[in-house]
């Protein structure tokens, strides 16, 4: 039987900023009919948890196991992780979700996808959209906005070593191989509808924001970067292994929202607001900094620990400057 | 060539190997995994190459560093009036940080160098894109439909004084492949 989710094939939604994360989330927001940007850009937090980060590309912290509200806690985005229940029917809840006509994010190591440019060759944990099924043909309907972009068949032998790899540790990548796949999935809801953005409603957003930065967002980063620096410099790569997936969600977040404040501010003819949206594009351009001279120092972390520090208090200042140019904006 | 645009020799900076030949992929690693730009698909080594009429000494190709790797380095220039610095640059990822320019009277004001990520990207910053290779180099292949751009960048002088040098940044995500002086218009 063929399990085939109705309409268009998902939307290939993609940033260069972004990872698998914000780009499968992307085309689920949009196949509900919502704009990815408004939604996925309408939030900005900091939030580090010590001892949570995963080897993952899709990394992303999150209290409380909702990654679809980490990601847009302004509106009713919920996601929760799940695995087949069945090991002698892993297919069970994908034919299931599909034939409700729900698109199924999936983990997978991009080792055994013949479209990734690291197939037969480096481990790594990724995320792309199911939207069918094909047990007659043996097939696999798998959409991936990370270029090279790719919509289409995967044979199935090929998704199940993909969907239950061990990841096993790669040298080729250390930031996000070592970290069991176990036919992971993403269950994501889109609850509430999604308002129309006007002023009044981003208003609302950026105060909830701002004030969230002011009481422990900057706390937050502080201490973050007080632990990275002191790891550092006591020579623990393990602290560099998990800047670079860490920083890679904070650095996504920033650029939408970023984004998201520049297009609405030129769109309401609000030169201030763009200019907002400037500087929190700001800071996610200074986590390239730090986020790559960690990758970089990766062999000698103390001898990179000089410069982790001079990049974090970069990044301190453009953290600063945003949330400051945010809280003006809203007196 | 114009007399206004003079490209700056960087030889001596160069500290990286960006671009790889297809036969020898691994050569390259412009980026931490090895990622390099398909040296087919770019000018020859050591050509003059014009961008949006800006002349630039393209770097060596297959013989060794191609690119600086940002760590600080100081690269002296004839001290002179000059309006731009022009780069051809790429970052591991969109990037900006400061240029400071030091000028012959002591001064040191600091600039903005901003460049777009070499990775399938936009020109966030309204460069020009100066070259694009339509595959990615990985150390163990040729990648289709990914493709690696090289940008035109321009940083601006600002001060009416005499410029003798600049500092790159310390920053390992932004690569500058060559540079070229505008001079300041006479009477202006």
């Amino acid at each position: 039987m063929t399990y085939m989710t109705k309409g268009p094939e998902p939307e290939l939604w993609y940033r260069d900023l972004i990872s698998c994360l914000q780009a499968t989330f992307g085309s689920l927001v949009a196949r509900e009919g919502a704009d990815p940007l408004a939604v996925l850009g309408a939030g900005w937090r900091f939030l580090h948890l010590p001892g949570d980060v995963r080897s993952e590309e899709f990394y992303y912290p999150c209290e409380d196991d909702d990654l679809g509200a980490a990601l847009a806690p302004h509106h009713g985005l919920h996601a929760q992780w799940w695995q087949p229940e069945d090991e002698d029917d892993p297919w069970r809840e994908m034919r299931a979700k599909l034939a409700e006509d729900r698109l199924v994010i999936a983990a997978v190591d991009n080792f055994h996808l013949p479209f990734r440019p690291a197939y037969g060759d480096v481990h790594a944990a990724h995320l792309v959209v199911v939207y069918g099924l094909d047990e007659v043909r043996g097939l696999v309907y798998v959409s991936d906005a990370m270029p090279p972009a790719f919509r289409g068949a995967v044979p199935i032998e090929a998704f199940l070593r993909s969907w239950g790899s061990a990841n096993p540790t790669d040298v080729q990548d250390a930031f996000f191989s070592d970290s069991r796949i176990g036919r992971r999935c993403l269950d994501v809801r889109l609850d509430a509808p999604v308002p129309d953005l006007t002023p009044e409603v981003l208003a609302g957003y950026l105060s909830t924001d701002v004030e969230i930065f002011n009481r422990t967002g900057l706390a937050g980063f502080d201490a973050f970067a007080g632990e990275l620096v002191d790891r550092c410099e006591a020579g623990d790569a393990g602290a560099l292994r998990e800047l670079y997936p860490f920083g890679w969600g904070m650095q996504a977040q920033a650029s939408l929202h970023g984004e998201l404040l520049r297009r609405c501010g030129r769109e309401w003819g609000d030169p201030a607001l763009a200019g907002a949206g400037r500087a929190v594009e700001s800071v996610a351009h200074a986590w390239t900094g730090l986020r790559i001279t960690g990758a970089h120092g990766l062999g000698d972390a103390q001898a990179a620990a000089a410069d982790i520090a001079r990049h974090a208090t970069v990044l301190r200042g453009k953290y600063a400057e945003a949330v400051d140019t945010l809280s003006r904006g809203l007196r | 060539m114009s007399v206004l645009l003079e490209p700056v020799d960087i030889a001596g900076h160069r500290n990286n190997t960006g671009i790889s030949a297809a036969t020898e992929t691994k050569a390259g690693a412009f980026n931490v995994w090895g990622n390099s730009f398909a040296a087919e698909y770019l000018p020859e080594g050591d050509s003059l190459v014009h961008v949006a009429g800006v002349p630039f000494r393209f770097p060596p190709v297959c013989e060794g560093p191609d690119n600086i790797r940002c760590a600080g380095q100081f690269v002296r220039v004839p001290e002179g009036r000059y309006d731009w610095v022009h780069v051809l640059a790429a970052a591991e990822r969109r990037c900006e940080d400061l240029v400071e320019m030091n000028y012959g009277d002591g001064s040191v004001d600091q600039e903005p160098l901003r460049v777009s990520d070499f990775w399938a990207a936009p020109a966030w910053f309204g460069e020009v894109k100066a070259f694009e290779t339509p595959v990615m180099h990985y150390p163990h292949h040729v990648q289709q439909r990914v493709p690696a751009v090289m940008w035109a960048q321009r940083v601006p002088v600002t001060r009416r004084a005499d410029l003798a040098g600049l500092r790159l940044p310390r920053n390992v995500a932004v690569h500058v492949f060559a540079m070229t002086l505008q001079r300041t218009e006479a009477g202006a």
